[in-house]
C-alpha cells in the first residue's frame, strides 16, 4: 500500500532529515512511527503527499509519487496535521470538511452528504455547523480528522493526533482511530497510545531507520528505547 | 484614527469608496499578473496574507493611548505588511483588518470603511513602501558601516519615517474629510493643528515599534522582508543624492503639517482649500448638496450667523417658522412622540421576547 | 483581563448573537446589508440641525432589534470605539458655533450645541444599525452576500481566512501578555526594549504557520476557489422587508414625520 525505498532527504544546508529509509505498510495495517523530536517523522510523513520533496522512492497505492502525478497521490493520501487549527481554515466544520471533496470535482450537494456520513460515523454531528473558533481542543481533533476522512482517503497520516488532549477525550479519539478500517501510519510521542492502536512499530533516530517489528516487542525493549531517547509505555513499565 | 460614520457625509464617504475600491482593484490586478508571470503563487500568498493580517489584528491590542486626547494609537501595520508582504498584498491585508474591526468591533463605521481603508491602509501601504521604505532600503546610504549595519540603520530610518508620514498623512485626511463634511464646526486649521501634533507623538512610538520588529526580523530571518539586500545582490540602484531628495519631499511634507499649527492665520488656509476644493467636489460629483444635507457652511458661514436667529434652514416645521416658540414647541412635542414610539417598540419587542424565553424553557 | 482577551470575548459574543434565530436573522444577508446601508447613509445625511428629523430614525433600528429578539441594550457596549473621536470633534461645536438657534423658555440653544447631539446621535444610531447586522448575520453569509454584488473573491477570501485566524492570533497574543506581565509585575504594558523580540517572535511563528495552512490547503487540493456549505435558509419575505425599510427611511428622510403630526394638533 505504502513502500518507502530508500528515501533520503536533507534541509537546504543542513544534516540529512532522513537518509536511505526503506519500509513498506501494508493493506489496512496501522503502524506507529515513533521516535525523539527531530528524529525524521514529520518530515517522513511530509514527503508521502509530495510536500517534501525526497530522493528515493515512494509509492502509494502503486503510484510513485512525482511531480506529476501529486493531485493524484494526495487524493489517495489523508494528512491529519499536528495543529488543528491550522488543518482547519474555514469558518465552519462543515465547510472544512466539504473544502476536499469539492475541489476534487464532486457537488456541493454530494460533499455535504459525505460529511453528514463521516460525521455521523464519528459521532460529531453535532459539530457540524460549529465554527471552527468556538469548539474545544478535543473537538476540534475531532472534526480536524473528520476534514481528512471526508475525503475518503486510502491511507491516513496522523502527527501526534494525541497531543494536548485530556485522558477522556484521549481515550475517545483512541477509540475512534482504532474503529477505522484504514491504512494509517501515526507519528507520536504517545507510545501507549501507539502500543493501544498499532501492531508494527517504526523506530527513528537521526533519520534513520532504527527498528521496526511488532508494537509489543520493540515498544518493550527497555534498552532499544532509552538507547533512543525514549521510555518504556507506562502501562509495560510496571 | 478610526472614523465612525458620524464624521462623514454620504457623498463624502462615497467618494473614499470609490478612492480605495480603486487602490483595492488594482492591487488585485497587480496580484494576478505577478501570478500569470509566475512570480508568485496567490494561492500561496493568501494564508501568508491572511494571518499576517489576524495579526496586525491581535499585535493591535497592546495598544498604548495618550492620555488626554481621546485618540489612540493603533499599530497601524501598514509599514509591517507591506515590508512583509509588499504593497499590494499589504494592501489587501489591511482591507481585511479593518473589515473585521468594522464589523465585530464597531471600530469606524460600515459607511466610513472607504474613508477609512483610504487613511490607514493606502498612505501606510502604499506611500510608506513606494516613497519611503523601497528608496531608503535600496540607498546606498550608511554604506561605509558593513552592510549589516546599514541595513539595520536603514530599516529603522524607513519604518520610524513611513510611519509618521503616513499617519500624518492619514491623521490630515481625517480633518479634511470631516471638514468636507461639514460635520465640525472647528475651523480646519485648528483641526489639523490638534490632529498632527497627536498623531506625531503615535507616529513616532509606532514607527519605534516596527522598527524593533523589523530589525528582530532581519537578525531572525530576513528572506521574509522586501527589498533588503542581503550577500551577493546587486547593490543599490538609487543614488544618494535622489534619496536624500525623497527625503527632502518627505520632511517639506511633514513641516508643511505642522507648520498649519503654528500658523497665525489658519482661516486663510482653510479658505484657500475649501473655497475650491468644495466647488469643485459638489460640481465634479454632480451632486446638489442639499440632497445630501451638507451644507458648505464655511462659504456660507458669515451669512448663516446672521440668518440663523431669524430664519433656520433646513429645519423647516409645518407651522410658521417666524414664530421661534412655536419651533420650539413643536421640537419638544416632536420628540416626545418619538420617545414614547421608541418606548412602546421596546415595550412590545420585549413583551414577546419574554414569552419566546418563557416557550423556550 | 487583556485586550486581547476582551476582543475575543467580544467575538465569542457576536457569535453567539449572530448564531440565534429570529425573524430577523433568517432575512437574507444582503437585503439586510443593503436595509443597512442605506440606512446609515440616510441617517448621515442628515443636516446637523435637523434634531427632532434625525430623531425619528431611532425608530428603525429600534423595530430591527425587537424582530431579532435582541435588547437594544445590547450594541451599547461597542459604544466605547466609536464615541472618542465622535466626542472630541462633536464637544468642540459648542465654542464655535454660537449662533442662538431657537430657544427653550429663556436659555438660548446655540447651533453648535444642536450640531453637537444630531452627530452624537448619528454616531449611536449608525452604531444601532451596523451592530443589528452583524448580530444577526454570520461572517460566511455575509461574505456570500458581498461575492452576489460581486466583490472580488480574493478580497471575501481573504476575509474569513482573515477572521478564521484572529481569535488564534489573539489567543497567543494574550497568552504571550500573560507570560509577559507575569515576570514584569507592575508593569502596564510592554517594555519598548522588548516590542521587536515580542511581536517579532510571534510573527515567525505565525510565518510557519501559514507554511502549515498553505500544505493543509494543497493537501485538500486546494485550486483557488473557497466553496461553501449552504447557509440558513432565507425568508422570502426579505426583499419586501428590505423594500419596505428602505422607503420608510427614505420617507422619513424628506417627511419631518415628530413635526409632520405635531402640526396636526398645532
Amino acid at each position: 500500500m505504502l513502500r518507502f525505498d530508500n528515501v533520503t532527504f536533507s534541509y537546504p544546508g543542513s544534516a540529512p532529515a532522513l537518509e536511505g529509509v526503506t519500509f513498506e505498510v501494508n493493506d489496512g495495517e496501522k503502524v506507529g512511527l515513533i521516535g525523539a523530536n527531530g528524529a525524521g517523522k514529520s518530515t517522513l510523513m511530509k514527503c508521502v503527499p509530495g510536500l517534501l520533496e525526497a530522493s528515493g522512492t515512494i509509492t502509494v497505492g502503486g503510484l510513485a509519487v512525482n511531480r506529476e502525478n501529486l493531485a493524484e497521490v494526495r487524493r489517495k493520501v489523508g494528512y491529519v496535521l499536528q495543529d488543528p487549527d491550522s488543518q482547519m481554515f474555514m469558518p465552519k466544520v462543515i465547510d472544512d470538511m466539504i473544502f476536499g471533496p469539492v475541489n476534487y470535482g464532486l457537488s456541493r450537494e454530494e460533499a455535504e452528504a459525505g460529511a453528514d456520513r463521516v460525521l455521523e460515523d464519528l459521532g460529531i454531528t453535532r459539530l457540524r455547523d460549529r465554527y471552527n473558533h468556538r469548539i474545544s481542543g478535543g473537538e476540534k481533533r475531532m472534526a480536524a480528522i473528520a476534514t481528512v476522512l471526508a475525503m475518503g482517503p486510502d491511507i491516513m497520516l496522523m502527527d501526534e493526533p494525541s497531543s494536548s488532549l485530556d485522558p477522556r477525550n484521549r481515550r475517545a479519539l483512541i477509540n475512534t482511530i482504532k474503529g477505522l478500517d484504514r491504512t494509517m501510519l501515526i507519528a507520536s510521542h504517545d507510545l501507549d497510545m501507539i502500543l493501544d492502536i498499532c501492531s508494527r512499530v517504526i523506530l527513528l533516530d537521526g533519520g534513520k531507520l532504527i527498528a521496526d517489528g511488532k508494537a509489543a516487542d520493540i515498544l518493550r525493549d527497555r534498552e532499544l528505547l532509552e538507547a533512543h531517547s525514549l521510555e518504556l509505555p507506562l502501562s509495560l513499565s510496571r | 484614527m478610526h472614523m465612525a460614520d458620524a464624521l462623514l457625509a454620504p457623498a463624502v464617504a462615497a467618494t473614499m469608496y470609490v478612492a480605495s475600491s480603486t487602490a483595492a482593484g488594482v492591487s488585485i490586478h497587480k496580484l494576478r499578473k505577478e501570478e500569470k508571470l509566475g512570480l508568485e503563487d496567490n494561492s500561496k500568498r493568501l494564508p501568508t496574507m491572511a494571518v499576517t493580517a489576524a495579526l496586525v489584528f491581535a499585535g493591535q491590542m497592546i495598544n498604548y493611548t495618550i492620555p488626554g486626547t481621546g485618540s489612540s494609537g493603533h499599530l497601524c501595520g501598514g509599514m509591517m505588511l507591506s515590508a512583509i508582504l509588499g504593497p499590494f498584498a499589504g494592501f489587501l491585508s489591511m482591507i481585511a483588518v479593518l473589515v473585521i474591526q468594522c464589523l465585530f468591533f464597531a471600530d469606524g463605521g460600515l459607511m466610513a470603511l472607504g474613508a477609512n481603508v483610504w487613511n490607514m491602509a493606502f498612505y501606510g501601504c502604499f506611500v510608506g513602501y513606494f516613497l519611503i521604505y523601497r528608496p531608503i532600503m535600496n540607498s546606498d546610504l550608511f554604506a561605509s558601516r558593513g552592510r549589516d549595519a546599514a541595513n539595520r540603520i536603514k530599516l529603522i530610518l524607513a519604518s520610524i519615517l513611513g510611519c509618521v508620514v503616513t499617519l500624518q498623512l492619514g491623521a490630515g485626511s481625517v480633518a479634511v474629510e470631516t471638514t468636507l463634511s461639514g460635520i465640525s464646526e472647528l475651523p480646519f486649521g485648528t483641526f489639523l493643528g490638534l490632529m498632527l501634533p497627536i498623531h506625531l507623538a503615535i507616529g513616532l512610538v509606532e514607527g519605534l515599534i516596527t522598527a524593533a520588529v523589523l530589525v528582530f526580523l532581519y537578525e531572525a530571518r530576513p528572506e521574509l522582508l522586501r527589498e533588503v539586500k542581503t550577500e551577493g545582490e546587486a547593490s543599490g540602484k538609487l543614488s544618494l543624492k535622489s534619496t536624500l531628495a525623497v527625503l527632502a519631499v518627505i520632511v517639506v511634507l511633514v513641516g508643511g503639517g505642522l507648520s498649519l499649527y503654528a500658523s497665525s492665520n489658519p482661516d486663510g488656509l482653510e479658505w484657500a482649500l475649501f473655497g475650491n476644493a468644495e466647488e469643485g467636489y459638489a460640481e465634479n460629483m454632480g451632486l446638489d448638496e442639499d440632497d445630501f444635507g451638507v451644507s458648505s457652511d464655511i462659504s456660507d458661514k458669515a451669512g448663516e450667523i446672521q440668518e440663523a436667529t431669524s430664519f433656520l434652514p433646513d429645519y423647516a416645521f409645518a407651522n410658521d417658522e417666524e414664530n421661534p416658540l412655536g419651533t420650539t414647541v413643536s421640537g419638544i412635542v416632536g420628540s416626545l412622540i418619538v420617545a414614547c414610539l421608541a418606548a412602546v417598540i421596546c415595550f412590545i419587542g420585549g413583551f414577546f421576547r419574554r414569552k419566546n424565553a418563557g416557550r423556550a424553557a | 483581563m487583556d485586550n486581547a482577551q476582551r476582543a475575543m470575548l467580544d467575538l465569542r459574543a457576536m457569535d453567539e448573537l449572530a448564531s440565534m434565530d429570529s425573524p430577523y436573522h433568517r432575512l437574507s444577508p444582503l437585503s439586510k446589508f443593503l436595509m443597512t446601508v442605506v440606512y446609515i447613509f440616510i441617517t448621515a445625511s442628515f443636516h446637523k440641525y435637523d434634531l427632532t428629523g434625525l430623531l425619528f430614525m431611532v425608530i428603525f433600528p429600534l423595530i430591527g432589534y425587537q424582530f431579532a429578539f435582541i435588547p437594544v441594550g445590547t450594541c451599547f457596549s461597542k459604544l466605547r470605539n466609536v464615541i472618542p473621536l465622535v466626542a472630541a470633534v462633536g464637544l468642540l461645536n459648542p465654542f464655535f458655533d454660537r449662533a442662538p438657534l431657537f430657544r427653550i423658555g429663556s436659555v438660548n440653544v446655540s447651533g453648535g450645541v444642536v450640531s453637537m447631539i444630531t452627530l452624537m446621535l448619528k454616531g449611536v444610531f449608525c452604531l444601532m444599525a451596523s451592530f443589528l447586522l452583524m448580530a444577526t448575520t454570520q461572517i460566511d453569509d455575509l461574505c456570500r452576500a458581498l461575492r452576489k454584488i460581486h466583490c472580488p473573491k480574493m478580497i471575501t477570501s481573504l476575509i474569513l481566512l482573515t477572521f478564521r485566524y484572529t481569535s488564534v492570533l489573539l489567543d497567543q497574543v494574550s497568552e504571550m501578555t500573560q507570560a509577559y506581565s507575569l515576570r514584569a509585575p507592575g508593569q502596564k504594558g510592554i517594555h519598548i526594549s522588548a516590542w521587536g523580540t515580542f511581536l517579532g517572535q510571534l510573527l515567525l511563528r505565525t510565518m510557519d504557520r501559514a507554511e502549515d495552512l498553505y500544505e493543509a490547503m494543497m493537501l485538500r487540493g486546494f485550486s483557488g476557489e473557497f466553496h461553501y456549505a449552504a447557509g440558513r435558509q432565507s425568508s422570502r419575505l426579505s426583499w419586501l422587508a428590505a423594500l419596505i425599510t428602505c422607503g420608510a427611511v427614505i420617507t422619513a428622510r424628506y417627511i419631518n414625520i415628530p413635526a409632520f403630526i405635531t402640526s396636526l394638533f398645532f
